[in-house]
């Protein structure tokens, strides 16, 4: 066969092309490799709403670059790194707020300058129309908002085109904080209406797939379930300071193995990942190509629960009993390889000197204890039990679970390990049939009276241990309307000290967050929704 | 080949296709009844916001239309199918067929450069061992295979990823079917290397054929006993017959007879063990897909598993029950090529 002239100048072209692209890949994007960042991450961004019923983790955490809201937790130093301050909160779509005296009205001036993606300002009647989309829409955060008190669309009264005036029926002590989580985002509510419809009067279907909001970056490309492409809102002003974000553009992808996302990092191919294994990290910081920034997760909490309405555990000197027999030490080097804030060894009796929740619990592990406990509740030669937990957290709940088998048995404890796949053991635990299994906690509202209400009253999942005890009850209803200090942090004591003398539950740890990145990489700061957020790092 | 020839295959393809209906039917039916029989209550797993209580759940069941008695969901789902509608999935918040279609390519792509490589190594290898039983060759093509067969994919491929990307930085990051900083090439078949060629875009071209080389080397590895094996086995048969010894008697040239004749005559085997093969190469990808973060269907499936997400987990089996069906009318027509005896049946 034999070629014409034209097709040999076209192949020697491409060989040439394709010659000096494989010798040298990098030129093409060096110039802008360091203004970009590149996040790896084993989980995966399916909604480009975070109220969206299903929003992964990730949703979340892109959401807050996407979307400004009224409110930011301002943030503060921790060690070396930087973690979000839950006591101060700064203005973020808002300029300025006033509290009435008597707690029930926050006036919100917004910031005049403010505009959205599609340079339309942003109004109070935007955020009119955001706020009762989140309190109204069946979405994940009408439930949220309601613990601020925020559950009427009549809650939120324009006054000017740039005031808004939010009214609560009690002086509640989470309503400011709950408009700085994730849920109540500001939307370009203009944009919005064009894409509702009777059925979906609030554009959920097209929110879910596009975004509308004046956050500091803009969704350039977005492919579900693989990776999104932000570039840098160049007309943002609601950053610390009014300061743009450094990245111009940021690209998210998602890596399922964590092995490949370390060797990424490590290769200087991607700049941050924070979902890597605690086993993997002493490894990466031993070899010192990357830098590793590690806080201890301090709105997150690792727990062994107890059924408290099953038998045996539904005696109070069983439960104390296991846990003094849990082998806490061993497990917190074998299992969280010492990577995390442990939450023993108390040196307290009776009331905690601190209003603190979590904190440090007056238990150890004392094995004679745990038998003449045992002895007492009537079971002299132990009991037979399963310790359940889920395949997601078999990284250290594998090795826990050994450990526990092990030292139970040595108080006649046969304990039988169930390992169940996330969605079954989601459901076992909101049915509360499992009498004995770890379960991790999540709050983004850091506030110890909201850790009582939501995980330890009530009937829904969160209430691990479905614990029912009428003290807590009240206790946790009084302190969220307790305006005066002094008392809240009565009441806080009154119910740790119920808390570690009843054991519904025993803290474990707050695992540390490992966020492994390129040395270049800067302020890194450890959000409440303990995603990265884009907005906050710069490189060197 | 004669045009009755021809029409044969095309009426005995017609008559499997029809025939293998209801297996898929049965297909759809079993997934579906399985996934509800398997613990984990998918409202439950999807409504984990904070403070998800009942009403949330509820509100999500009935979303989901999994508040409804199982025989109406069946019929529900069935009539969907009918519309080519594969329902939503839930965690990556697309429609499954638009996830599928656009996820297909990317598996195919892979699995279809694999099996390629694999063949391409597998044949020549099990004609040498076939020529000289027993030699050092044929000792060492077994070693080969039975190392490929013996470590499991993610093995092979964070040891291919550890050496390649990490230690000697020859290979491209492992992140999926194009580095970050290239331009897809528009889509047309979703095959990247297809796409770009007729988008003339080389670098586009030569990004995707460097993603792609240490996977399908994964696989192909992996794949590479079976074909190997069942290529040495057929010829070994096929030299000790008589047809071989007459081509000897005549005096063919050697050549000649190992590709011309004995070759041919023992690729029939290899073709139906190849079938299998890349069916079961496509689905079972999956731990490749994991870890060289290939946006493919099998890893989909997997995630939607795990999260007791119907939808695309039925999706998945009824489309792989198709292109399992597919492919043995495929491997049949090739039969029929090779062997003109099948064809008259």
């Amino acid at each position: 066969m034999l070629f014409s002239r034209r097709q040999i100048a076209f192949l020697a072209a491409g060989l040439l092309a394709s010659v000096s692209f494989l010798a040298n890949p990098a030129a093409v994007t060096a110039q802008t490799r360091a203004e970009t960042l590149r996040q790896v991450t084993g989980g995966m961004i399916n909604t480009l709403d975070p109220t969206a019923p299903g929003s992964t983790r990730e949703s979340f955490g892109l959401s807050m670059s996407t979307y400004d809201r009224l409110f930011a937790f301002d943030r503060k130093k921790n060690g070396d790194g930087w973690i979000f301050d839950f006591n101060s909160i700064r203005g973020e779509l808002a300029e300025s707020y006033k509290i009435s005296e008597d707690g029930l009205k926050i006036i919100v001036t917004l910031r005049k300058d403010a505009t959205f993606h599609d340079g339309s300002p942003v109004t109070a009647d935007d955020v009119k129309w955001s706020l009762d989309r989140a309190v109204t829409a069946k979405s994940l955060a009408g439930p949220q908002l309601t613990t601020g008190s925020l559950d009427k669309a009549d809650q939120f009264k324009v006054i000017d085109p740039l005031t808004i005036e939010i009214s609560l029926p009690k002086p509640d002590r989470l309503a400011m904080p709950n408009l700085a989580v994730v849920y109540p985002i500001i939307i370009n509510s203009k944009v919005a209406k064009q894409h509702a419809t009777p059925e979906d009067p609030w554009a959920q279907a097209w929110l879910k797939e596009n975004t509308a909001g004046s956050g500091a970056y803009i969704v350039e490309s977005w492919k579900p379930g693989e990776q999104v492409v932000l570039k840098r809102n160049e007309n943002w002003k609601s950053g610390r300071e009014g300061k743009l974000a450094f990245f111009k553009r940021v690209i998210a992808q998602t890596i399922p193995e964590a092995a490949t996302r370390a060797n990424l990092v490590e290769r200087g191919d991607a700049d941050i990942s924070v979902d890597l294994p605690s086993s993997d990290v002493p490894g990466l910081m031993e070899r010192g190509k990357v830098k590793v920034v590690s806080t201890p997760q301090f709105n997150a909490l690792t727990l062994i629960v107890f059924a408290t309405r099953i038998p045996p555990f539904d005696n109070k000197k069983v439960r104390q009993a296991i846990a003094a027999a849990l082998p806490y030490g061993d497990m917190f080097k074998g299992a969280l390889f010492g990577r995390g804030n442990p939450l023993q060894n108390g040196t307290w009796n009776g009331e905690p000197s601190e209003a603190k929740f979590p904190q440090n619990m007056p238990v150890k592990t004392d094995l004679a204890r745990a038998k003449q406990l045992l002895t007492e509740a009537g079971y002299p030669n132990g009991f037979e039990t399963t310790f359940s937990f889920n395949v997601g957290s078999a990284a250290t709940a594998e090795p826990m679970a050994a450990l526990i088998k092990e030292s139970l048995l040595k108080v006649g404890v046969k304990v039988d390990i169930q390992k169940q796949p996330d969605a079954q053991m989601s459901t076992s635990v909101t049915e509360k049939k499992l009498p004995f299994f770890t379960e991790s906690i999540i709050s983004w509202i850091a506030a110890p009276d909201y850790y009582f209400r939501n995980f330890f009253t009530g009937e829904q999942r969160w209430n691990y241990s479905s614990w029912n005890n009428p003290d807590i009850n009240s206790l946790s209803q009084a302190a969220r309307f307790e305006t005066n200090q002094a008392k809240y942090d009565e009441i806080i004591k009154k119910m740790v000290a119920i808390e570690a003398d009843e054991t519904p539950v025993v803290l474990l740890w707050q695992p540390n967050q490992d966020a492994v990145m390129a040395p270049s990489i800067e302020d890194y700061t450890y959000q409440f929704h303990r995603q990265v957020d884009f907005r906050d790092m710069l490189r060197k | 080949m004669k045009p009755r020839a021809l029409g044969l295959i095309a009426r005995r393809t017609g008559r499997r296709f029809l025939s293998s209906v209801p297996a898929l039917v049965g297909v759809v039916v079993f997934t579906f009844i399985l996934m509800r029989v398997l613990p984990g209550d998918p409202a439950v797993f999807f409504a984990s916001g904070p403070n998800a209580g009942k009403a949330e759940i509820e509100a999500i069941r009935s979303q989901m239309g999994l508040d409804k008695p199982m025989a109406e969901q069946l019929f529900y789902y069935v009539r969907d199918i009918g519309t080519g509608n594969l329902g939503r999935s839930l965690t990556t918040g697309q429609t499954v067929s638009k996830d599928l279609a656009s996820r297909l390519p990317a598996s195919l792509e892979l699995t279809f450069v694999a099996l390629a490589l694999a063949l391409t190594l597998a044949i020549p290898l099990g004609v040498l061992a076939a020529l000289r039983p027993g030699s050092l060759v044929d000792h060492g093509v077994r070693l080969l295979c039975t190392l490929g067969v013996c470590v499991p994919t993610f093995v092979s491929g964070l040891l291919l990823i550890y050496c390649f990307y990490y230690w000697l930085g020859i290979a491209p990051d492992p992140t999926g079917r194009l580095d970050v900083f290239t331009t897809e090439p528009p889509r047309i078949t979703g095959f990247l290397l297809i796409d770009a060629l007729a988008a003339g875009d080389w670098e586009a071209w030569s990004a995707a054929a460097r993603q792609l080389v240490l996977p399908a080397a994964t696989m192909a590895l992996f794949v590479l006993a079976p074909l190997a094996r069942i290529t040495r086995a057929s010829m070994l048969a096929v030299l000790g017959s008589d047809y071989i010894r007459t081509a000897e008697g005549l005096g063919l040239s050697r050549p000649r007879i190992i590709i011309g004749y004995a070759l041919r005559n023992g690729l029939l085997p290899v073709l139906t063990i190849a079938g299998i093969v890349f069916s079961t190469m496509l689905g079972a990808n999956v731990l490749v897909e994991k870890v060289f973060s290939w946006p493919g269907v099998a890893a989909y499936a997997l995630d939607a598993l795990l999260s007791s997400d119907y939808a695309p987990v039925q999706g998945f089996v009824l489309l792989m029950a198709t292109i399992f069906v597919i492919v043995n009318l495929t491997i049949d027509v090739l039969y029929g090529i090779a062997d003109p005896r099948i064809g008259m049946e």
